[in-house]
């Protein structure tokens, strides 16, 4: 996945020389996306373990206070990220190309990667555990692999169809 | 522990830390940005950088993944330690050699850039992973004990800080190995 996520930036390498804002934050894109997912598998795999959500594809109280602290965690961290980056560019002379469309596309981007990967890690921590597997060894590379390769994937599908 | 978090505290924990990763992956975009993309063969590097920072990730997330169980369920000793450290390293390096190899085979695939000795595939990622993990393995390890002896959920701290720490001596510790390496 990783190097899928290279050739595609690899491919679109003149996307990342026009808009080097994006090589900046793309690390800290897939990091947070992949944080946080990480956090996610590692606190459903302990609820599995010690019991507090059951081994089953059913809404609990416990998973809605994790979705909720994830996502408010979620965008708290792309505000700072955003902040942040923008900052940096502009004390660094990074050229920053359509800031405010820039910013949407992102939001829209990290937003439906985290939606992806909730739903998708419920149901594998859930599969995985019940076949007596621990999910922390299968779903944390395959989030990392995933958020790595989503990450780039939409961003650069979002900036071709919109910039 | 982990029953009696609310969302609160979720974000109380979390927040903090994933700033702190936010700041490192920051200064690893400014080293992407600033001092890996003027390199000549820079479209053969951007290449390897993306499976690397997977790499890191999917091998210490699931170590501190491990250990923070491990000291949470009351698991942890040296011999659990040793073994997910051998694990660790053991997976790092064959997964180097696969991204080496793999690059090799997509750049004759799709890029035909002949600008690396094609040793320097396969050079440049084992010898950045297992620098960056000479950083990685003992500061996880030492931020899940305090974090834990703190009563703080490690869950919601260390992989965040970790990602902070790990991400930017990937970048740094790639940089360094194409500079040794005398990369175009």
């Amino acid at each position: 996945m990783g190097l899928i996520s290279g050739t595609l930036l690899s491919f679109n390498e003149d996307l990342l020389y026009t808009i080097p804002i994006m090589l900046l934050i793309i690390p800290a894109l897939n990091s947070l996306i992949g944080d946080l997912s990480t956090v996610l598998v590692s606190r459903l795999t302990t609820h599995l373990y010690i019991g507090t959500i059951p081994p089953k594809i059913q809404k609990s109280e416990r998973l809605i206070e994790d979705f909720y602290g994830l996502i408010i965690t979620l965008l708290l961290s792309l505000a700072s990220l955003l902040f942040l980056g923008y900052l940096i560019g502009i004390i660094s002379g990074i050229r920053i190309v359509n800031p405010l469309l820039m910013i949407l596309i992102i939001v829209a981007t990290i937003l439906l990667i985290f939606f992806i990967m909730f739903l998708t890690l419920f149901i594998g921590a859930i599969f995985l555990f019940k076949r007596g597997k621990d999910p922390n060894n299968f779903l944390i590379p395959f989030v990392t692999s995933l958020a790595d390769f989503l990450t780039p994937f939409f961003l650069i599908l979002f900036i071709i169809i919109f910039i | 522990m982990e029953n009696q978090d609310s969302k609160s505290k979720i974000v109380k924990e979390t927040f903090p830390s994933e700033l702190i990763s936010i700041i490192g992956d920051i200064l690893a975009g400014i080293l992407l940005s600033l001092l890996i993309l003027p390199f000549n063969s820079f479209p053969v590097l951007i290449l390897m950088v993306p499976a690397l920072l997977s790499l890191r990730g999917n091998l210490s997330g699931p170590f501190i993944a491990r250990t923070s169980r491990d000291l949470i369920i009351g698991d942890f000793s040296k011999r659990t330690w040793i073994e997910n450290v051998l694990a660790t390293y053991t997976l790092s390096i064959f997964t180097a050699i696969f991204i080496g190899i793999f690059s090799i085979i997509l750049n004759f695939a799709f890029f035909k850039l002949f600008i690396l000795p094609t040793v320097h595939f396969i050079l440049i990622p084992i010898i950045s992973i297992v620098l960056t993990l000479l950083i990685s393995i003992p500061c996880s390890t030492g931020l899940n004990y305090l974090a834990f002896k703190k009563g703080l959920n490690p869950n919601n701290i260390v992989n965040p800080v970790m990602t902070a720490i790990d991400d930017f001596s990937t970048v740094f510790f790639f940089l360094l190995t194409i500079i040794m390496l005398g990369v175009p």
